[in-house]
């Protein structure tokens, strides 16, 4: 038997199938960003733009949108028939999504008509634009309902369960009947539009290969996939559909789900590794779904790495285009999943993201989950994870911007004749917890909503729940619901606190009233009060005050969301500190902070400290900004990441993969949650940003995704190379 | 319980013994090398850095200093470093962090705090702590407090040292020294004494006595083209029959200019050796039978 994590001598066959692919991609992406303004902040997704398509939605009378299970089924069904049929030449599997349906229709709910008067006003005075009301998607499905149902035995469920509920109102199951059979419809347009390439094919391989592809498709039609390639197939499709439908982008244990049908295949002698990792690139060429690999059983009796774990990264590092995969990192694991994971970085520069056991399985404990299920959370998001299938966390779609609680609680201050710091903290935790009931009471509104207006008509099909009551996953549906709240900019509000106790409590060199006027003139005229404030020993640093401000505030805000579930349906909320790569975007119209930011600059990521924190008697390093991520987790389960760009240069002499992996294993042991990786040399970073056009295909991982490092926009981009040119 | 003067704690140090390692820089050496790239660790009592580039001209340095050691001159500020006693009023001062008093004084239970955060990366890997400066052995009291309570908390330790001390000074620390990181800038002791201010008779005697005691010792060579560069075939005869770990050749660099400059000091320099010069170097040592290695 060979060892598992033998490197595949793949053919030049495969290798130039792949990249073809990789070239395609480099110019489909060229195109979308000559179509869209030159940029964009997010996954590349690798949807297929078809310029000239366009699609008419049926409103329902009186209704200027989408509404409901059966009437969103029905358009997304006639979506699927009208979109551009799409097969790559040198792609194993068929099909492309054609863009997000909110593109094309009216459809999700509103702010302007579905949230209460009274939330705006909150919204609004606190900036909350991202307040989770009406999110979408954010769940993670369980392909493995797919994988061994097939879309004919889910067709067949659905309809088993309308009859044997039998619901007085049938809306929800004929909405979705019709989105299972818009993709079965998808898949035949596939099937056939292959069948009619290898009629026209000029040779005989070539006519073969879309044989392949057409049978493949219509054997999923037919029943559950049999083989390696079938459940591909079937996983591509998914991938469309979810997609299209609210940008949905979870597979889950993407090893595990595929495991049985590779080895049912190599045993049958019917498939080899490289054409796995050949079929398995298809699939990322297909889309970036995020998915995870290695992990432990439910019962942690075995561990989930297999052969097919390192094909899928020997497919990911061949093709070489952003991919969303994640190693499940825990005390114990199979080292050699990470080192090769690791190799690949140092590699291609980025890779793969490590999901952390320590912070996500015990911090889940604490939400009073068995470990058993813990260990089954799989990271299924940029920052997100999820029991695949079972939970409802809604992660990701809020941002609780702190720096505008405090914001606030300065202007509230200048009022009082006798400002103290213990009275600007009192202040900022009376309005940082306005602005977290706020979320809760939308959660409330959010969940009375949502499953009437836009139901999760795709996911709800690979849940387990849903079908079977008749009920949308996000009400009751599935059986855990716990709604995710992310708290941001965390840095700039402990700099800030840190920088007034330092320089107008303890050192006096500066009055309430000169930082006032400083922050009132955005520190124009007042460039030495700037710096004063801007050069005190900065969250990160070891023994800072900052840091304990960091703490203090990670720890009030953890509480905040914690103390109560929302107030009219006792939901759950859970604590997270994400920022995704909005900073700028919340910064936007943020006045100056004390921290030295000015206007308009934006606030910091995460749960990080702020680039280029280290200063006075320690230098910065990696291990500094993991210690300082390490010690803010809310440790509820949910990720606060880590993002790490080193230099290259600096590791290829001295330990490499060993540096690496002790790093990853320390932060795991100190409670982290997630860490993004990139590694790649400063004088590359420094090419790259200057012309963009010299790296096309420089793959960076900004937060939780990976992009193009060239299609993403100058401030984005801005980002990555503070990360690295500041440390 | 030991006080010193440190100048630097550095984290993620991959460059000063195996695994990942918090190198601790202790200020004072007793040597003064041409190339120094750590100029601010010469002397034990602070000193004062002045970055040029960082300066708002703000001049609130000219109004607190008690000594009038900042000045103007036809090439703008200055110090004057004869009147500068290093009380670092200017730097608390200084909002733009163009003035820095550089070395602070410490406990050795303020140092372990510290090294004892970063303790999971040294399991982890393999790593540990450095000890290097300046020269370490010149805080020796302090240095063996902080080696003892290091080893006492299971923690890999090595000194970096330029080995100009009677060996009894390393018998103090020997015993808690998994590690001896340890220059030779030349063979010839007037090569040596022009190079670095001191002769190196104490330096040839001690390496060998150090691998009969039983240290584990990584020799490291700095090599300066137009400095110490006729002296390596002797240097690798030398270490041709000692048993140490390593012998890394160090490509002579120019980062310290900066640092001289911020306090003041001229500062000789060389040119930087090539790649294949570099490589021809390694060939020298590792024909011999030396464990030598560079690194790009």
């Amino acid at each position: 038997m060979k060892n598992i994590d033998a490197r595949t001598p793949v053919s030049q066959f495969y290798l130039d199938k792949i990249k073809s692919m990789h070239d395609e991609k480099v110019k489909l992406n060229k195109e979308k960003l000559a179509a869209f303004g030159g940029s964009y902040d997010t996954d590349d997704h690798g949807f297929i733009y078809f310029k000239d398509f366009t699609f008419k939605p049926d409103y329902l009378p009186g209704k200027d949108r989408l509404e409901g299970a059966k009437n969103i089924g029905e358009n997304l069904r006639r979506f699927w028939n009208e979109i551009p049929v799409y097969i790559y030449k040198d792609s194993a599997l068929a099909g492309a999504w054609a863009g997000k349906f909110q593109d094309f229709v009216e459809v999700g709910m509103k702010r302007e008509t579905d949230t209460p008067p009274e939330l705006q006003k909150i919204h609004k005075k606190y900036h909350m634009w991202a307040n989770g009301l009406g999110g979408m998607n954010h769940m993670g499905p369980d392909m493995n309902i797919g994988l061994r149902e097939g879309l004919p035995g889910i067709l067949n469920k659905v309809r088993y369960y309308r009859d044997f509920n039998h619901p007085s109102d049938t809306d929800f199951y004929d909405g979705e009947e019709a989105v299972v059979l818009g993709m079965m419809e998808y898949t035949k347009r596939h099937a056939d539009y292959a069948r009619q390439l290898a009629a026209e094919a000029e040779d005989e391989k070539t006519a073969q290969h879309y044989s392949l592809i057409a049978q493949t498709c219509e054997n999923i039609l037919a029943g559950p996939p049999a083989t390696f390639r079938e459940a591909c197939q079937l996983i591509a499709v998914f991938q469309s559909a979810d997609r299209t439908y609210f940008l949905g982008g979870a597979l889950g244990q993407l090893d595990e789900l595929l495991r049985p049908y590779y080895e049912k295949d190599t045993r049958a002698g019917i498939l080899t590794d490289e054409e796995a990792i050949w079929i398995l690139a298809s699939l990322f060429y297909n889309d970036t779904h995020y998915s995870q690999v290695g992990g432990q059983t439910p019962d942690g009796s075995r561990d989930l790495t297999s052969r097919v774990s390192f094909l899928i990264l020997e497919a990911a590092h061949l093709l070489h285009i952003p991919y969303n995969l994640a190693v499940r990192v825990y005390e114990g694991m199979d080292e050699k999943l990470m080192r090769r994971a690791l190799e690949y970085i140092l590699e291609d520069g980025s890779g793969v993201s490590f999901s952390c056991a320590t912070g996500i399985e015990e911090g889940y404990t604490r939400q009073g989950h068995p470990r058993e299920l813990a260990r089954m959370r799989a990271k299924v998001g940029c920052n997100w994870v999820a029991l695949p299938g079972i939970e409802y966390p809604l992660q990701d779609v809020t941002r609780v911007n702190m720096a505008w609680a405090f914001e606030v609680a300065m202007e509230e201050l200048k009022k009082d004749p006798e400002p103290t710091l213990e009275k600007l903290w009192d202040l900022f935790v009376h309005h940082l917890e306005i602005m977290v009931d706020c979320i809760k009471d939308g959660y409330d509104v959010h969940y009375e909503k949502v499953s009437k207006i836009a139901p999760e008509v795709v996911l709800n099909l690979f849940s387990h729940g849903p079908i079977e009551r008749g009920l949308n996953a996000a009400a009751g549906g599935v059986d855990i619901i716990n709604l995710n709240m992310d708290g941001i900019g965390l840095a700039t509000v402990a700099d800030s606190f840190a920088a007034i106790e330092q320089r107008v409590v303890k050192e006096k060199r500066l009055t309430w009233e000169e930082l006032y006027t400083a922050l009132e003139h955005d520190y124009k005229g007042y460039e030495n009060i700037q710096l004063m404030l801007k050069n005190i020993p900065r969250f990160g640093s070891p023994e800072s005050l900052a840091r304990d401000w960091a703490k203090k505030i990670s720890l009030l805000y953890t509480d905040l969301v914690n103390c109560a579930p929302t107030p009219k349906h006792h939901l759950r909320v859970v604590p997270g500190l994400f920022s995704h790569g909005d900073i700028y975007k919340h910064g936007e119209e943020l006045p100056a902070t004390p921290n030295g930011r000015n206007a308009g600059d934006p606030i910091s990521h995460s749960a990080e400290p702020d680039p280029g924190f280290a200063a006075g008697l320690t230098s910065f390093s990696p291990t500094l900004k993991a210690n300082a991520v390490a010690m803010v987790q809310p440790g509820y389960g949910n990720s606060a990441p880590l993002h790490l760009d080193i230099d290259a240069d600096m590791l290829k002499n001295h330990g490499g993969i060993d540096t690496l992996a002790a790093l990853i294993k320390t932060h795991n042991e100190m409670g982290g949650t997630l860490i993004n990786l990139n590694c790649i040399t400063k004088d590359q970073i420094r090419r790259a940003h200057a012309d963009p056009d010299s790296e096309p295909d420089l793959v960076v991982r900004v937060t939780g995704y990976s992009a193009f490092f060239a299609s993403l926009s100058k401030e984005y981009r801005q980002q990555v190379v503070d990360r690295y040119l500041s440390e | 319980m030991q006080t010193g003067t440190i100048f630097n704690i550095q984290p993620f140090s991959v460059y000063d013994g195996p695994g990942i390692r918090t190198t601790v820089f202790l200020k004072g050496c007793n040597l003064r090398c041409l190339w120094c790239h750590n100029p601010e660790s010469w002397q034990i009592a602070p000193q004062l850095q002045f970055q040029e580039e960082k300066c708002v001209g703000c001049g609130n340095c000219f109004k607190v200093c008690p000594k009038g050691a900042h000045q103007i001159s036809e090439r703008g500020h200055i110090i004057d470093r004869t009147l500068c006693v290093g009380c670092g009023i200017c730097a608390q001062n200084c909002y733009a962090g163009a003035l820095v008093l550089t070395g602070k004084r410490v406990t050795t239970e303020e140092v372990m705090a510290r090294l004892l955060e970063d303790a999971p990366y040294f399991k982890n890997s393999g790593g540990g702590v450095t000890f290097s400066g300046g020269e370490a052995m010149m805080q020796l009291e302090f240095l063996k407090e902080l080696l003892i309570r290091c080893k006492e908390a299971g923690i890999h330790t090595a000194v970096d040292t330029a080995g100009h001390f009677p060996f009894e000074q390393y018998q103090k620390i020997l015993p808690y020294t998994d590690l001896f990181l340890y220059d030779i800038k030349a063979y010839d002791p007037e090569t040596h004494r022009r190079l670095t201010g001191v002769d190196n008779h104490h330096i040839l005697e001690n390496l060998p006595l150090l691998l009969q005691n039983g240290a584990e010792v990584i020799v490291r060579v700095p090599c300066i083209p137009d400095g110490n560069w006729q002296d390596m075939e002797q240097i690798a005869c030398y270490l041709e029959p000692l048993p140490v770990k390593q012998v890394e050749l160090l490509a002579y660099h120019r980062l310290g200019e900066g640092k001289r400059k911020s306090l003041g000091m001229e500062m000789e320099t060389f040119p930087a050796p090539s790649v294949k010069e570099m490589e021809g170097l390694l060939e020298t040592f590792t024909k011999k039978g030396i464990p030598a290695v560079y690194n790009r």
